[in-house]
């Protein structure tokens, strides 16, 4: 199918730049005036935690707001608040995420106050910020994962989807425990670790020419030193199948049965990985998707989530994992809910038609360009492109990679990768009658 | 090493993009044409929403909503012929509005808004599929209360309102149940079908033909009638009340705390709405400083105006771990309390009139984010000009002024407090506060 729109006359926009400390620049116009996005993707996320030190990244990413040697708590926040300002931050397996949007004459203020939270951060860094910070993050956790129903199961998912010890074993926001057990030395060793210019990728979306954002670049972040070295994570390597089919099995205070399963297949941003993508649109985003027609439709055996069944989550260093998730309608088991789900996947490495692949590119496409239609996402999906695969131009050009994948290579794929052995799954079920709830829980998304 | 703080020179002065008008038929298209910007939205504003329904026919706007993504095939088709196109059906049942159209790629906006158009005008609402979704809405219902948070929203109109705001717009699983296809049917060919409404387009218009568009959209259906606006009854019982909607088990509690406030054209937009900034809109707002930056309780608060044509709400949510509940309520009912005696400091003044002036670039950045001003703007029937003006009310925004909003429409003496959380674990330090009446109940017996 020809792309929605086109593409490659905008990409060629995109301006890039090295400072001598390794800062990567990065420069695209804006479609609506006088704003300026600027986003910071910092090569270090959850994967570069150590067991005992989980939900330390994110953490830390809290305590990016709390004050510098410069700038007081709060005053980074107010500053753009002020401006009528986008601002905030988000940490993942992989990155951290830092991003405001301003209005354009305020972009030099802006790159100031990354800049000097970048170099001055530890002289401003105290015990009371981060026991308060301690605290807003168990708020957070309890929040997302354990005061909601199916709160917990990103935390199961990954938990059976890599082996103990494995970076990707835990989920960004980390246990109760480590973060109680977050001091401040590692604090400030966990800045001067990771956060060095030569670590961050810089995207500027907005009207000004790039030569200009560039010398702003240099004025405020050309006199931070690199790192004296590069950090090192955690062996991430892992081959073969999950070794299933592996159950977690959970009773708790939940409305109705739901069924959580993961396949692992290729890394972000590789061939495996793009078909995969393609066969999960296919089979579960979108209401002309595989499980909402079966499921929804005609068998009337799990809510209406509006098309969205199914996933990947990406990760960039390790096998990502291919979700299917369904909650069951009155009266409907979990266990039947999982065996028709289960046909919809064995199906589909019976085939599908171009057809079908046609409307997932479509939908995959959709989404894609709505995560780039305003100036915010547009930078933050150039930061990834850069940091993640060192090319720009990706966040203008990925739709491109699903034009070539053909129904037989879809087939193929889930043919050999979403089988039993590769399979984990995570149940809830509500207590039955005269049983009491072993644990209440709750979901999962990114942590910010 | 590190540069001086820059400060910002002079904004340059922002004007809301002036919408190019088109009288097409019994409809009016209204549209805003941003070059470079490739996804576009489209909405068609009506008046038929929530408040307007029969009390015997509570919901069907929303179930009408729903039911017609089945397009005029039927069977859930809509959505997979808009997913080829890369475009996706929205809709927004609001109580004073009924919106639905379609954010496309611009190169695919006349097929998508045909498909839009005839699903609108001319769906097969077959009873098999409305009773379909009925049933998924009502079991949805149930599933989304299980977030204490959802469930605490929930539940402020039936103890702020008699009549039709009493019970939630979505119309609760009682109501649901009794709606029939006739019902849907009805609405539909009365307030939808027949009803021309005005069409919002924003994007790339360069190339869109908007008088077809419009001819697409409102065929030879009649101009909207204007409708009666009658202030709402209000709900027994005294006040301020705390009411707790039982959760055992709970680890954090939902609070909102709620009370009627005047119609969206009865208040004094600027001055309350700054109020509401200063004391819980911003992350730099008084409530949120305290409740989380300073005491850790939470990982967030928030609070809002919720203005309709005929009425207001104003409330403030947030979700707080389970032992501080008392004290977070204390600490709310203090704050306002504070703010009503001496009104917001310079800085806070400041900073409301900054960021809703200077800011505006940001706020109008996308799409989407006009298409919602103008849809404001069509409901409500505001100026052309409106977001000018409120931007001139910002800029002429006097500490005295916002003092007096604070006092006048800040009313916890006319509040109600509701609890999500443990009940028998909360009661005793709620009775203790000395507020109100501590009333509990099972969020069971909450929707008639």
């Amino acid at each position: 199918m020809q792309g929605l729109v086109a593409t490659i006359s905008a990409a060629e926009q995109i301006r890039r730049y090295t400072l001598g400390n390794g800062l990567r620049l990065v420069t695209a116009p804006a479609a609506t005036g006088q704003v300026a996005a600027v986003n910071l993707w910092y090569g270090v996320g959850s994967r570069h935690e150590v067991p005992g030190k989980t939900g330390f990244a994110h953490l830390f990413e809290h305590l990016m707001f709390q004050g510098s040697g410069t700038v007081s708590k709060g005053e980074h926040f107010d500053a753009v608040e002020r401006l009528g300002g986008e601002i905030n931050a988000s940490t993942s397996t992989d990155r951290t995420n830092y991003y405001e949007t301003v209005p354009e004459h305020a972009l030099d203020l802006v790159l100031w106050l990354e800049a000097d939270r970048l170099a001055t951060l530890r002289e401003g860094m105290t015990q009371e910020v981060l026991d308060n910070q301690r605290d807003v993050v168990k708020n957070e956790r309890r929040q997302r994962y354990d005061n909601v129903p199916y709160g917990t199961a990103l935390e199961r998912i990954l938990r059976l989807g890599y082996p103990e010890g494995h970076p990707y074993h835990h989920p960004t926001i980390g246990s109760m425990a480590d973060l109680d057990a977050a001091d401040l030395s590692y604090v400030l060793a966990f800045h001067e670790r990771h956060y060095g210019p030569d670590n961050l990728v810089l995207t500027v979306v907005s009207d000004l020419d790039p030569d200009d954002v560039r010398d702003r670049a240099e004025r405020y972040f050309g006199g931070i030193p690199a790192r004296p070295e590069a950090a090192t994570a955690p062996d991430p390597t892992l081959a073969g199948p999950i070794g299933g089919p592996v159950v977690d099995s959970v009773t708790a205070a939940v409305p109705a049965p739901a069924v959580f399963l993961g396949f692992r297949v290729g890394e972000y941003g590789g061939r495996e990985f793009d078909v995969m993508h393609l066969a999960s649109a296919v089979l579960g985003q979108g209401q002309g998707s595989r499980l909402y027609r079966r499921l929804v439709v005609e068998r009337g055996l799990a809510v209406d989530d509006g098309g969205s069944a199914a996933d990947i989550l990406p990760f960039r260093y390790t096998p990502s994992l291919f979700l299917v998730s369904a909650i069951a309608r009155d009266g409907i088991g979990g266990d039947e809910l999982e065996s028709a789900i289960l046909e919809e996947i064995e199906r589909l490495a019976e085939g599908v038609t171009e057809e079908e692949l046609e409307r997932a590119r479509a939908v995959l496409e959709r989404d894609h360009l709505q995560s780039i239609s305003g100036p915010s996402g547009l930078a933050d999906t150039i930061g990834s492109c850069t940091q993640l695969f060192d090319d720009p131009a990706l966040a203008y050009t990925w739709p491109q990679r699903w034009n070539g994948i053909t129904p037989d290579e879809v087939a193929g794929f889930a043919k050999r990768l979403l089988t039993a052995e590769n399979r984990l799954a995570v149940r809830f079920s509500p207590p039955a009658e005269d049983d009491s709830a072993d644990e209440s829980a709750d979901g999962a998304a990114a942590d910010s | 090493m590190l540069q001086s703080r820059p400060v910002p020179g002079a904004p340059k002065p922002y004007t809301f993009p002036r919408p190019r008008r088109v009288q097409v038929g019994g409809g009016t298209v209204v549209a805003i044409d941003v070059p470079g910007q490739l996804y576009a939205s489209v909405r068609l504003v009506q008046r038929s929403g929530g408040a307007a329904e029969p009390l015997d026919r509570m919901g069907v706007a929303t179930l009408t909503g729903e039911a017609l993504e089945d397009g005029i095939l039927g069977d859930s088709s809509l959505a997979p012929a808009l997913e080829r196109h890369g475009a996706e059906w929205a809709c927004r049942v609001s109580w004073d509005s009924f919106v639905t159209g379609v954010d496309a790629p611009v190169n695919r906006i006349t097929d998508a808004t045909a498909l839009f158009a005839e699903a609108l005008r001319t769906p097969a609402l077959r009873a098999d599929d409305v009773v379909r979704r009925r049933d998924q809405l009502v079991e949805r219902f149930a599933l989304e209360n299980s977030m204490a948070s959802t469930l605490a929203a929930r539940s402020i109109g039936g103890q702020l309102f008699s009549g039709r705001y009493a019970t939630p717009l979505g119309g609760g699983p009682a109501r649901l149940r009794a709606l029939t296809p006739e019902s849907v049917a009805d609405f539909h060919t009365s307030t939808i079908a027949s009803v021309a409404g005005t069409l919002v387009v924003v994007g790339d218009l360069a190339g869109v033909d908007l008088e077809a568009l419009g001819r697409t959209v409102f065929g030879d259906a009649a101009p909207a009638v204007a409708q009666p606006v009658a202030a709402p009854g209000t709900g027994d019982g005294e006040r301020p009340r705390i009411v707790v909607l039982d959760r055992p088990g709970s680890v954090q509690s939902a609070l909102v705390l709620a009370h009627r406030a005047p119609s969206r054209a009865e208040i004094d937009l600027v001055p309350a709405e700054s109020a509401g900034e200063v004391l819980g809109g911003m992350f730099n707002s008084r409530l949120n400083m305290e409740l989380r930056e300073r005491l850790g309780y939470t990982y967030g608060v928030g609070c809002r105006f919720d203005l309709r044509r005929d009425a207001g709400v104003f409330y403030i949510s947030t979700q707080v771990e389970a032992p501080t509940t008392a004290h977070s309520i204390s600490t709310t009912l203090a704050e306002i309390e504070r703010l009503r005696s001496d009104g917001a400091n310079e800085g806070e003044l400041t900073s409301v009139k900054e960021s809703n002036t200077v800011g505006l670039p940001v706020a109008y950045s996308t799409s989407r984010a006009l298409a919602s001003a103008l849809v404001e703007i069509v409901v409500h029937d505001l100026p052309e000009d409106h977001v000018d003006r409120l931007r001139a009310g910002y800029e002429r925004l006097t500490a005295e002024e916002l003092h007096a909003a604070a006092e006048r429409y800040l009313r916890p003496e006319e509040a109600v407090i509701i609890v999500a959380g443990d009940a028998g674990e909360l009661r005793g330090s709620l009775e203790d506060l000395d507020v109100g009446p501590v009333e509990v109940r099972d969020p069971e017996t909450l929707w008639g």
